[in-house]
């Protein structure tokens, strides 16, 4: 598709409410038209700019990195506006904690809004929560590991997951389920902000309740979880976001599938897992 | 010829040595071929301190799980980000690399290695530690 108008302005976008995650997506094979990236790429910082550029040899790799970065400039920005318009992508900044999660720094002081991203080769995520920490994380469905699953989650999982997936006689049915606690346990750990070093995989379980609900072994200290069936089946996303154990509110979340500038396209048709 | 590659793009002072044809000619129904070796001037280096077979062993590693294509280039100063490598990537690399050395790794370590010099050198004083 040719863009040969005038690309239309960002459009505003109302905070997500307290329990609520709002997760954006773009499918790289949607994005081809040529003068559109050259558009987005106008829109990162020179660090940004010279990462993406350093992309080793692969076109794909450059332009996935192109386009996470416009998701999330994008995105944090048609949260916010200024007097109903939405501030210049480009005018963001961002830093990161003193563990390395990416945040924003923000010229006065707002730390409502809260995101997270997340890629594979065919899916880019954004999530957005307001006032409450999150992590996301996003796998391709059919993603094959090199070692054993077995051998993989003895080595990194905890003894209740590995107990878990050796229970799993189907070998198809383990790798799924190998991937889904990945998600799982990943979106945790950026939701935590303290990186892989601080929060080893074996040092937490997640379980899935009979009722379907996944959630942390022992003290959950209000940490809730999400897992999606994403993008045509092709994906898991799983979604962690902070709260307070006395939460009584469930979490949910709005799924849009976007091409930044160009359209949004409210997503009904993703499953809970 | 891929070791010939992996020579002149690593940041390694040693030696380098080529073979080169000097003579090439016929006697009669023989044809005689003889070579010399000289020894070209050294490169200069950034310092390294892991041993070129190390690298070359993570190198190995590196490129057997991401399915790299023959082009693409693995050095010592290759950052593992701008391979593309995600964090599932990553355990798998250090898995491999587990196997590949009999070595463990301890993860918070494991996590602070950016490039796959730093692999190297975290294995190589792993290795000295268990000796």
């Amino acid at each position: 598709m040719r863009i040969a108008v005038m690309l239309s302005s960002l459009i505003p976008l109302q905070l997500p409410s307290r329990m609520q995650t709002h997760l954006w997506y773009i499918l790289p094979n949607e994005v081809k038209s040529e003068s559109l990236l050259k558009h987005y790429s106008e829109l990162l910082s020179q660090p940004e700019k010279d990462h993406v550029f350093r992309m080793q040899s692969d076109d794909l790799k450059k332009k996935n990195a192109l386009l996470a970065r416009t998701l999330v400039r994008t995105t944090v920005a048609r949260y916010q506006t200024n007097n109903n318009t939405v501030v210049d992508p480009r005018s963001l900044k961002f830093k990161k904690n003193v563990y390395g999660k990416p945040e924003v720094d923000w010229d006065v002081h707002d730390p409502k809004l809260q995101f997270n991203i997340s890629h594979t080769d065919s899916l880019i995520a954004c999530g957005v929560t307001a006032n409450v920490p999150v992590g996301i994380d996003v796998e391709d469905k059919t993603r094959k590991m090199r070692h054993d699953v077995l051998s993989l989650a003895k080595r990194f999982y905890s003894s209740e997951e590995v107990k878990f997936l050796s229970s799993i006689a189907d070998t198809e049915a383990q790798r799924e389920e190998f991937i889904k606690l990945w998600t799982l346990k990943e979106a945790y750990v950026k939701a935590s902000g303290k990186g892989f070093s601080a929060s080893p995989f074996n040092t937490f379980s997640i379980t899935r309740s009979d009722a379907g609900s996944y959630s942390l072994c022992g003290k959950a200290e209000g940490w809730k979880f999400m897992l999606l069936d994403l993008a045509a089946s092709s994906h898991y996303a799983a979604i962690c976001i902070g709260g307070e154990d006395k939460d009584e509110e469930g979490m949910n979340v709005i799924v849009h599938r976007t091409i930044p500038f160009v359209e949004d396209e409210l997503i009904s048709d993703w499953k809970l897992l | 010829m891929a070791s010939m590659a992996t020579a002149s793009t690593s940041l390694q002072a040693r030696p380098r040595q080529m073979a080169t044809a000097v003579r090439c000619f016929s006697q009669g129904s023989r044809n005689n071929l003889s070579f010399t070796l000289r020894q070209l001037p050294t490169r200069l280096s950034v310092s390294c301190a892991a041993k070129p077979e190390t690298v070359d062993k993570v190198c190995e590693v590196v490129k057997k799980q991401l399915s790299l294509k023959a082009g693409d280039e693995v050095t010592a100063a290759t950052k593992f980000a701008a391979l593309g490598a995600d964090s599932l990537d990553t355990v798998e690399i250090v898995m491999g690399l587990e196997e590949a050395f009999d070595i463990e790794m301890a993860e918070d370590k494991a996590q602070n290695i950016a490039t796959v010099e730093e692999a190297a050198e975290l294995i190589e004083e792993i290795l000295k530690e268990k000796a």
